[in-house]
């Protein structure tokens, strides 16, 4: 089944079987392997990306739901350097191994973009459906708590 | 990277890895790759009646499918087990090795069975669901009990009683003896429950077969090239120079990466047979009943105590399940690394421990961070916490009696281990003084208002670092025309930060700035010698030979500079990465400064260093305050106060990190984890992760701080006790010794771990007061 989106910003069509994952539409077909896959039942949140902006599990999705949308990836994130939720992650030692940071640094965006001055519970909450096996979450926690500040002092 | 952007990062790592550009292994592609998939046992026991794969090899796509016959065919080996060791009447123990697929019967759901290749994953998965198998169903045993019952089903004709081997270790006589004249004796068993591994990035493995070299390459999440390679060799049984393992970025360990899986050898067979890149990366609901298990145990403490509250001895009975075969490091958790620290931080005159290690319809089991040590913690601490309760006694003051005093080391354990060092009592008062002791009572008197139990667990761990296989670790360097130093060497990291923490210890010794300095340690380096990552001992093992690496090129460097100073090579001293003239000019220059000056000829500059490093004995005193909301049953931890001798520490920000890690990993097990058989039927009833409770952000923990008191150990070069999995071992026991003086406030019967609402629920109603 043919469909387009917008990839990071560019233009992309594709033709696959209609039962294809858009996990799997970005990493085999595109090749935007930062989507990582972590498990079959939509708990751990690597794979996580935005569509229109939001959120999503993207092992949640077909291909082919993705159709006329815009999809960010963590490879288009960051397109004029490193977006503060990744730095924070980095200076806050929020990632070890960094299989989930991704899918973490993808679900915090949206969930600043969404309440941009959260507590730590807030944030535990809002990040309980990305799973880290490494941190122990206290600095993941940490991280965006910092990227809060970080983004706030840029946007006054 | 370019250098202001590299500056603001803590890791040199996290570049590629906080931009999606790390590559692990699934993330390969390569042109006419084809992808494998496993067929595995639905049922924990059968005999295979019949098996027709005619229809998978007719599939769409299908490029081969392989039974156990071709993989007899191929003369391939069965999978390793890595110690073996004799009961304490001088027989072997029973070794049942795990073949690579399985031939006329399965011992457990999820055991490989039939291998299926194909152009892509979906064709191979859809072929898959054509093979005709016919089952007849046998018995099923999954628990200790069950196992060695009389008349229970034997799961292999070698091992009467489904036992592997009854091993012991201490002085029986000497231990019986000091019981039969103590003054209070008391007893505990625990269990330190099955638990799923579950790094976040899934197995995964690609090969591909260089036809012209005779070489093939396998690309896989490893803790070190050298030790997969070695086992990839036994299982192949091919030239160990026709096999060269590569890896890039993995996405945690936890012990399940040191070990070669049946997928790997299937990969690698059907590279060379297809002459194509093969590709097989497991989904996580199949890792879960074929990534091998962790724990297992059920450990059974006594300890005799004189009338003073000298502890006179400790035994320990041990039933270890090994799961349906003996892989990898079963036998090594259940014999060496249960008994090796026995004694804990404590003298105890007599020690005496027998581990049944026996077979279930289940995974089988291996490392997971720790494999033993945590167990041994968790059980010599609650026992402590047992016998001060049951006879009235000060558990605090039982441990200061006991401990042994910084003037006995090096100190002798009864069972022969060597301590080197170690301020125990200060190290417990260290995290008695920021714990708020005397805030306590308030602190209970406020959740009782609110409906909440809140208990204090103390508990003082001490284990063995990881000895290492090989005798020593080398590391290979050499700079480039730019005066970039890269170092080569075995030992791979899994979210450890080596490359951040080498590169520290290179700028600490020689002064180059750590932005110059590379760390490569997944691809082949034949002519290397070198441990691969385990046991906490990376940083000290691999540090150390970095630390001679640079000794050596600072002697090096010498003849060199004494040219250039025109003066005698024995006028030349060296501190801090800096060249000092002893007399006449009192000359300095810094190493850095002198590589840069050689321009081009920087890289005619390398050595190869080398240290030899066996286990240390990192220790540390944790504190927990856990609430029990009475109405509910839900567990968190209110406070936690962690403090570690893990000796000199290189990287604080790192050190606190694999503290935090470790102990939440603790936490998972403590308040949730269990992967849970079905006794009748040995499936596992905890599948995927939505039925097995991994921590989450938040959760049972709320409050956490850590601190380390270092006691630097001679034992290495840089004087550092390994950190990785200490946070398991001091957070088990922490947190039980919490959770049981919480349930101790209305008489509610111990418990055993995870504690979950509903066992803590069923607790409390089954408790004979009321909060």
């Amino acid at each position: 089944m043919k469909l387009n989106l917008t990839l990071n910003g560019t233009a992309r069509s594709a033709d696959v079987p209609e039962r294809t994952l858009l996990a799997d539409l970005l990493r085999d077909t595109f090749g935007m392997t930062g989507t990582h896959v972590g498990c079959d039942t939509s708990q751990c949140g690597c794979c996580t990306v935005h569509v229109d902006g939001m959120a999503v599990k993207s092992c949640t999705m077909l291909a082919v739901q993705a159709d006329g949308c815009s999809v960010t990836t963590i490879e288009g994130l960051g397109a004029d350097g490193l977006h503060p939720v990744q730095v924070a992650f980095s200076q806050c030692h929020g990632l070890q191994c960094g299989f989930c940071t991704p899918g973490m640094v993808m679900a915090s965006v949206d969930l600043l973009r969404r309440n941009p001055q959260p507590t730590p519970a807030e944030i535990a909450e809002g990040l309980a459906g990305n799973l880290c096996r490494c941190t122990g979450y206290v600095n993941i926690i940490r991280a965006v708590q910092q990227a809060s500040e970080i983004l706030q002092k840029e946007a006054s | 990277m370019n250098a202001p952007t590299a500056q603001v990062l803590l890791r040199k790592e996290d570049q590629r890895l906080i931009t999606g550009t790390g590559q692990f292994s699934a993330d390969a592609q390569a042109a006419g790759m084809c992808h494998g998939h496993v067929i595995r046992s639905p049922h924990a026991h059968a005999r295979i009646t019949h098996l027709d794969v005619s229809a998978v090899r007719a599939a769409p796509g299908v490029r081969q499918v392989l039974t156990a016959q071709d993989v007899q065919a191929a003369g391939f080996a069965d999978l390793p087990n890595a110690v073996q060791v004799k009961n304490a009447q001088g027989q072997a123990q029973v070794v049942c090795a795990m073949p690579v697929l399985a031939h006329d019967r399965v011992l457990f759901v999820g055991q490989p069975l039939v291998w299926v290749v194909a152009d892509t994953a979906l064709q191979a998965q859809d072929a898959a669901e054509l093979a005709d198998i016919g089952y007849e169903t046998l018995d099923v045993v999954v628990t200790f009990a069950d196992a060695t019952a009389p008349g229970a089903v034997q799961l292999h004709p070698q091992a009467p009683g489904n036992t592997s081997v009854k091993f012991e270790a201490g002085d029986r006589a000497a231990v019986d003896a000091a019981f039969a004249k103590a003054h209070f004796v008391s007893d505990i068993a625990v269990e330190s429950q099955r638990l799923v591994g579950a790094p976040m990035e899934p197995r995964a493995v690609w090969a591909w077969h260089d036809e012209a070299q005779g070489l093939t390459h396998v690309h896989t999440p490893s803790q070190g090239v050298g030790g997969m390679a070695a086992y990839l060799t036994h299982i192949t049984r091919w030239d160990a120079a026709s096999i060269e393992v590569h890896t890039q970025d993995v996405g945690g360990s936890f012990g399940l990466r040191s070990s070669a899986y049946s997928e790997h050898a299937l990969v690698m067979l059907s590279a060379r047979w297809l002459k194509r890149p093969v590709r097989w990366v497991g989904s996580r609901s199949e890792l879960f009943v074929s990534d091998w298990h962790g724990r297992a145990l059920r450990l059974h403490g006594h300890i005799a105590l004189d009338k003073d509250g000298r502890i006179l001895a400790m035994r320990f009975e041990n039933q270890v399940d090994a799961g349906a075969y003996n892989v990898y490091f079963s036998t090594h958790i259940g014999a060496r690394n249960l008994s090796i620290t026995m004694g804990g931080a404590y003298q105890v005159p007599a020690l005496h421990m027998s581990s049944h290690i026996f077979f279930t319809n289940t995974v089988p089991v291996s490392a997971y961070r720790g494999a033993g040590r945590p167990d041994i913690a968790y059980v010599i601490d609650r026992l402590i916490d047992h016998a001060a309760h049951q006879h009235g006694l000060d558990g605090l003051a039982l441990r200061r009696k006991n401990f042994i005093p910084p003037q006995a080391f090096p100190y002798t354990t009864a069972n022969q281990t060597v301590y080197d060092s170690g301020h125990f009592e200060a190290v417990m008062d260290h995290a008695l003084r920021i714990s708020d002791a005397p805030g306590f009572a308030q602190r209970r008197a406020e959740a009782l208002q609110r409906g909440c139990l809140l208990g204090r667990g103390l508990a003082y761990y001490l284990e063995a670092s990881g000895p290492g296989g090989a005798a020593k670790d080398q590391v290979r360097a050499n700079f480039d025309a730019h005066g970039v130093l890269s170092l080569h060497a075995l030992t791979g990291a899994s979210g450890q930060g080596h490359e951040t923490s080498f590169a520290q210890i290179v700028e600490n010794e020689i002064g180059l700035p750590a932005s110059a300095v590379r760390y490569f340690a997944g691809e082949p380096e034949q002519d290397l010698v070198g441990n691969s990552t385990g046991g906490s001992r990376t940083l000290y093992g691999m540090g150390s030979a970095i630390k001679n690496l640079c000794q050596q090129l600072m002697h090096q460097a010498k003849p060199a500079i004494a040219k250039l100073w025109g003066c005698a090579e024995t006028d030349i001293g060296h501190v801090g990465g800096e060249f000092q003239e002893q007399s006449g000019n009192q000359r300095r220059l810094r190493y850095a400064d002198w590589i840069a000056s050689l321009g081009d000829l920087a890289a005619q500059v390398h050595a190869v260093g080398e240290a030899s490093s066996g286990a240390t004995f990192p220790n540390g005193c944790h504190i927990a305050e856990v609430e029990i909301q009475c109405a509910t049953g839900v567990a968190a931890v209110a406070h936690y106060w962690a403090v570690d001798d893990v000796g000199q520490v290189i990287s604080p920000a790192q050190v606190l990190g694999q503290v935090q890690g470790g102990v939440v990993q603790g936490l998972g097990q403590a308040f949730g984890e269990h992967a849970i058989y079905d006794r009748e039927t040995g499936q596992l009833l905890t599948g995927s992760y939505m039925d097995y409770p991994m921590p989450r952000a938040g959760g049972w923990l709320r409050h956490f701080h850590h601190e380390t008191h270092a006691v630097p150990t001679s034992l290495n070069l840089l004087g550092a006790k390994g950190v990785g999995e200490s946070g398991c071992s001091g957070s088990l026991p922490a947190l039980a010794n919490a959770v049981t003086d919480a349930l101790r406030q209305v008489d509610a019967p111990p418990m055993d771990m995870p504690f979950t609402p509903a066992r803590l629920w069923a607790a409390l109603q089954a408790a004979p007061q009321k909060p």
